[in-house]
Parts: C-alpha cells; structure tokens; sequence
C-alpha cells in the first residue's frame, strides 16, 4: 500500500531523473572530447567549454542528483516511517516546476546567462522556481514521516531528515549572497565553498548514506555492526563537515584562519569515515559472497568503497603540501566524480533497482542489461577517477617546475584526457543500459502508472481510499 | 536518538553553528572591508573597473572562461605562482583587497590554462607586454601567436567586414590563410573588444599595507634540507 501511494510520483521523479542522466553524459562526452582537442565545435558559441562543461554539471546535478535523490528519500521515508503518501497531486506539481527549473537553467547556461559561479551557474531566473519546487517535493518526505506509525528513528531517516533541511538553506544562503545582492570581495568564495561542499557532504552523501543504511542490513539479513556508534558519526560529520569545505580555499586571498579551520574540519573527517567503514565493512564481513547474485548490494557496497576513498582524499587533499600539488589540477575534478558518481549515484542506482520493482510491482524486464549497466559503471568510476587522478598529479608535478613551459603541461596531460572520454563512453553505455531497462520495466507494468490528469490531481488517490 | 524534536534541533543547529561561524563571522569581519585611499596617488585602491572592462568581464562570465582559467596568485612558496624560479604570474600573492569592487568574484578552481588574475602586468611568451592587438590575433586564433597553445579559437568574438574608406585601426593583421578576401578586413566585435578591454585591465600591482608583510617561507640554512624533516 506504501508503495502503491508512492507509484504515480515516483514514476515522474526516476523518468526525469533517468532522461537527465543521458543528457548529462551526451553533454559530459562533448565536453571531455572538447578538453582534450579544443578545436572540435569550436566555431559555435554555445557549445564552448565554458558553456558546455558548467551545462553537464547542472545537468548531473540538479537533473539526475536531485530527481533521483528525492525518488529515494521519499521512497526510504515512506517505507522507515511506515507511512503512505496522502495524495501527490502538489508534488506531481514540484516535479514539473523542477524539471522546468532545470531546464530553464540549462538553456540559460548554454545562451551566455551563466552566472560563472561554480555549481550555481544557473541564471538567476531559474534558482528562484528550483527553491519552490524543492518545497512542493521535499516537504512529502516530512508528512510522511510525521504520518508514519513507526516510533522508532533509524539511522537513515536522520540523514534524511538532515539533507532536507539543510538544502534549502545552503541554497537560499548561497543564492542571496552570491547572485541577487552580491557580498564584498572574497567572503563570496567563503560562501561558495560553504555552499558546494554543503552540498556534497551534507547533502548527496546524507541521502546516499541513508540508502546504505537501509539497504545494507536489509539485503544481508542482520543488523548494522556496531550500530551503537553510528550516532557519533553522525553528528561529528554533521558538525564538523559543514566546516570542512573551506579547505579548498588553503592558500586563496581570504582570511588565514578560514583556510586553518577548513583544515583541521576537513583532518575530522577521519573519525566518521572510521565509524561508517566499521558500521558497513563489519556489517559486510564474512557475507561478500553475497554480493555475487544481488544487482542492489553490488552498486551499494561500491559505493561504500567510493565512499571511504572520498572521505580519504578529503582529508589528504586538505593538508597543506598535498593542497599546494593538487589544487586547481584534475585531481579536484576526479574527487568529484568520485564522489558524484562512484558513490552517489552507484548507491542511488542500487537503491533504484530495489524501488522501481516494488513501485511498479513487476519485475525489471532485462537482467543481463542491469548487469551490463553494473559492470560498465564500475569500470568507467574506475577509469575516469583513476585517470583524471594520475593526469592531476602529472599536471600538478608538471606545474610546480616552473622550468617546464605551460603548453607542455597540458600536453602532458593529453593521453590521461583521452582516458577520461573512455571512461566517459563506457559510463554512457551502462547508463543506456539502464535507461533502457527502465522504460522497458515501465512499459511492462501492470498498472499504468498513470491513469489520468483527474487521478494525478485527486488529493486522495487509491492508497488512503 | 528515537526523539523527532531533538533531531530536528541538532540538525538545525548543526548547520545553524557553520553558518554563524563561516559565513555570518566573516561577512561581519570582513564584508564592510574598505579600499585603501592613497593620497600620494589621489586615488582608491582597488581602482573602478572601466566601463569597457566592466562589460568585457560580462563576456569573460557568459562565455565561462573561469572553467579553464583562476584569478587568484596563491603566496610565494605554496605552488608555483611566484617568487624564485616560478611562473611569475604575479608580483605578490592575491589578497582580498583585491577583489574588493568585484560583483562578482572569479577566483576559478581549475588552471586548465594560466592564471590571469595579473596578466596585463606580465609579459608575453615572447618577453613583451600583453597588448590589445596581441590578444585580438590570441583569441581569434592561438595559434598566430604562441604555436603551442592549446587554447580554442574565440573566431566568433570577430567579424568579417568590407573595408570603406580607410581601413579600421582594429583590424587583424593575419597571415595567407587567414587573410580575408581583397576590400575585407576582419575586426573585432564589441564583445571581443570588451572582453580585451577586461583582460587588459587584469593587473595587481598596487601595494596595500597587507601585502608588504606577508609571510615568506625563510630561506633553508646551508647544509639543512628545506623541509626540516629528516
């Protein structure tokens, strides 16, 4: 029943989700291409890297992130609150308006709207309808916990709860200060890294870590090891990784303080990824045989592993030597999409594998293209992290020697660029994979998910009748 | 941790104590910051972008230079910015007076290309100065000027017109293939200008009070090694 109440909106939140995925990567494969031979497209103007590169990492943002990121959280409220969606009419109504939003953005973007700030290059005609639509989508998951008959609060719903709340602040923050009524000076890259760094940690990863949490010992049959700790890690990554991200500004034109505290915030981090590598690798340990018939716990336990390494290169990449080396080199580029994609989305691909069956009460269509779409994200994760890392550490290397001539730097950094449009291509083809199966799956299901305009504004549809 | 109010509190707070401590902290400290009057030179520091450079950097932000490019000269010592055997993209570290009349602060998080936070006080590939006629032929095509660039062309930010009268003083001077047709001459379009006008007006030089004691890494005593560790 939870989940019937849950299929008509779900059903928009993964769709959206799954097309945005594909653009995003049409649009990261023309970008890598353009990083590594500038010449191609280079006489159109909207197509330019500067265009094109902030145009995917919306796209894979606020496209794919957060359409998948509010079908799962709404989905694990929903089933850890024990309670059904009373009516979806409003949310059906924020998926539009966020999907308009982005759209808007995107376009702004590739037209020469960009604001230029890093993840808020949407102009500021679209930020404005994305903070609505957040509302009239994120504000389900809080009736339906308020709804819920569960009087226990697990672990995941903390950080469910946590990353609704704080995106909307982060961003409404974010936006103020730095697009409508712009601070002095450099107290706006203070905001910014607050922002991204928010975003990342506070936000993707709370929502990814909620999905470990749930499905971990669900798939496995047993509890979470040492879940008496994992309160701590919580709190300490609460508390101490909405500091951390101004580590990346170690060494920029703002107050010397602000770079130490980002630091030693970010040197922190080493307490929960402890706590959370104890809590999912003693949960794992002596039942990785499981992992080998089970789509959901592979993409899950790799994205644990993501996870860690993450946290790892957050720590490393704050200490002051490593920071002079790999600063504004590929190495941040890869810890991104380490971030973003090994865990993140793998968590969330796995996390979807489970949801849209259930929703849809049918089995996927294709077993061997869910395989094909796990095997190729792994691989390309592998690839593109590895590559864009090794290509950094040359670039940065290259860069510290002031006797090395800066078009030889970049030269040196061509073949691991051509790597990366690899990995890139190989990304593309299990998202396919994926895509594919899921209209397939959709196709199939019994029910239509969507019957009708009346049903989608009914305010009590068939689950509380 | 089964209690909703309290979880919705810490989670406020949480957040409520990084915000408080990063953002609102500095924005109190260091929002109202003000530039530096220099009598000798009747002037405030940082100057007031020019209006041409106002709207070339409008151009610098639609067309996403930051995704290649910084703006800012991280201090001696810390990379490879300045000081000895460096790539000498400034005269001292960025500080944040310097970005104190910026609506809009770029400081970049990739050096996909140079830093450009100081690029009209430096001097070319070639030992000479950066000027406008240098960077119309860069951004047309890099090529022209430094062979090994790897930057795209920016033909677009160009125009090809027929020549009347005397030909325009911002005409590009090219070479066999890229000359146009007899009675063409290819020019810059006010985009171009602009964004020239903005590069052109990137320059650091001033000295504020903060700049002049800045930290500096202390030279290594003969016979020990720099890090100090063993």
């Amino acid at each position: 029943m939870i989940d019937a109440s849950l299929r008509t909106p779900l059903t928009a939140l993964i769709a959206s989700s799954v097309v945005w995925l594909l653009i995003a990567s049409v649009l990261g494969i023309i970008s890598a291409w353009k990083l590594h031979t500038p010449a191609f497209l280079e006489a159109c103007e909207y197509v330019t890297y500067g265009r094109i590169q902030p145009a995917q990492t919306n796209a894979f943002l606020y496209g794919w992130g957060f359409n998948a990121a509010f079908a799962v959280s709404l989905w694990l409220m929903a089933r850890l609150s024990r309670g059904a969606l009373p009516g979806g009419g409003m949310l059906l109504l924020g998926v539009l308006f966020w999907n308009a939003g982005v759209t808007l953005g995107i376009g702004g973007i590739i037209l020469g709207f960009s604001t230029s700030i890093e993840w808020l290059e949407m102009p500021g005609f679209a930020s404005p309808l994305l903070l609505v639509a957040y509302a009239l989508i994120a504000s389900w998951s809080l009736v339906v916990f308020r709804a819920g008959r569960s009087h226990q609060i697990y672990a995941s719903q903390w950080y469910l709860i946590a990353a609704l709340f704080w995106f909307p602040w982060i961003y409404s923050i974010a936006q103020v200060m730095l697009v409508f009524s712009p601070v002095r000076g450099t107290v706006q890259s203070v905001v910014h890294a607050w922002f991204t760094s928010n975003l990342v940690l506070l936000y993707f990863a709370s929502i990814a870590l909620a999905a470990v949490y749930y499905f971990l010992p669900k798939l496995l049959l047993k509890t979470v090891s040492n879940y008496y700790l994992a309160s701590l890690s919580f709190w300490w990554l609460v508390i101490f990784g909405s500091w951390a991200g101004v580590s990346r500004l170690i060494g920029g034109p703002v107050p010397a303080w602000v770079q130490t505290v980002g630091a030693a915030a970010s040197f922190m981090l080493i307490v929960p990824l402890v706590i959370l590598s104890m809590n999912f690798f003693g949960t794992l340990s002596g039942r990785w045989s499981s992992l080998k018939d089970n789509g959901t716990l592979r993409f899950t336990v790799f994205g644990v592993v993501a996870f860690s390494l993450v946290l790892l290169a957050w720590v490393l990449t704050s200490l002051h030597g490593i920071a002079a080396l790999t600063q504004f080199t590929y190495v941040t580029a890869a810890q991104a999409q380490l971030g973003l994609y090994g865990f993140f989305s793998m968590v969330v691909f796995g996390a979807l594998y489970y949801i849209v069956p259930r929703v849809l009460s049918t089995e996927w269509a294709s077993v061997p293209l869910a395989s094909l779409h796990f095997w190729a994200s792994a691989l390309g994760v592998v690839l593109l992290v590895g590559s864009l890392t090794a290509g950094g550490i040359t670039q940065g290397n290259l860069l510290a020697d002031a006797s090395v001539a800066f078009t030889a730097v970049t030269k040196a950094t061509l073949p691991y660029l051509f790597t990366a449009v690899v990995a890139l291509v190989i990304l593309a083809i299990g998202q396919l994979a994926f895509a594919l199966n899921f209209f397939w799956t959709l196709s199939r299901a019994s029910a239509p998910a969507v019957r009708s305009v009346k049903d989608l504004l009914a305010v009590q549809p068939e689950a509380t009748r | 941790m089964n209690r909703a109010p309290l979880l919705f509190l810490g989670v406020f707070s949480a957040l409520a104590f990084s915000f408080v401590g990063l953002v609102l902290t500095n924005q109190l400290t260091y929002g109202s910051f003000t530039t530096h009057v220099d009598e000798d030179e009747g002037n405030a520091f940082p100057l007031q972008l020019p209006g041409a450079a106002a709207q070339g950097k409008l151009v610098y932000q639609d067309l996403g230079c930051v995704s290649c490019h910084t703006q800012q000269v991280r201090r001696e010592g810390f990379g490879p910015d300045i000081g000895e055997h460096s790539r000498g993209w400034g005269e001292r570290q960025s500080v944040a007076r310097d970005y104190l009349r910026e609506e809009r602060v770029l400081l970049g998080s990739q050096r996909v290309g140079p830093d450009l936070r100081n690029l009209a006080a430096r001097k070319n590939a070639a030992g000479a100065d950066f000027t406008a006629d240098w960077l119309y032929r860069y951004i047309f095509d890099p090529k022209l000027v430094a062979a090994e660039s790897s930057m795209p062309r920016y033909a677009f930010l160009f125009k090809t017109q027929k020549i009347v009268g005397q030909p325009s003083p911002k005409a590009l001077a090219l070479p066999e293939p890229y000359a146009p047709e007899a009675g063409h001459e290819i020019v810059p379009t006010a985009r171009g200008e602009a964004l020239v006008a903005y590069l052109l007006s990137l320059k650091d030089t001033y000295a504020y009070p903060e700049t002049k004691n800045v930290y500096t890494p202390p030279e290594p005593k003969a016979g020990e090694k720099k890090e100090g560790h063993e």
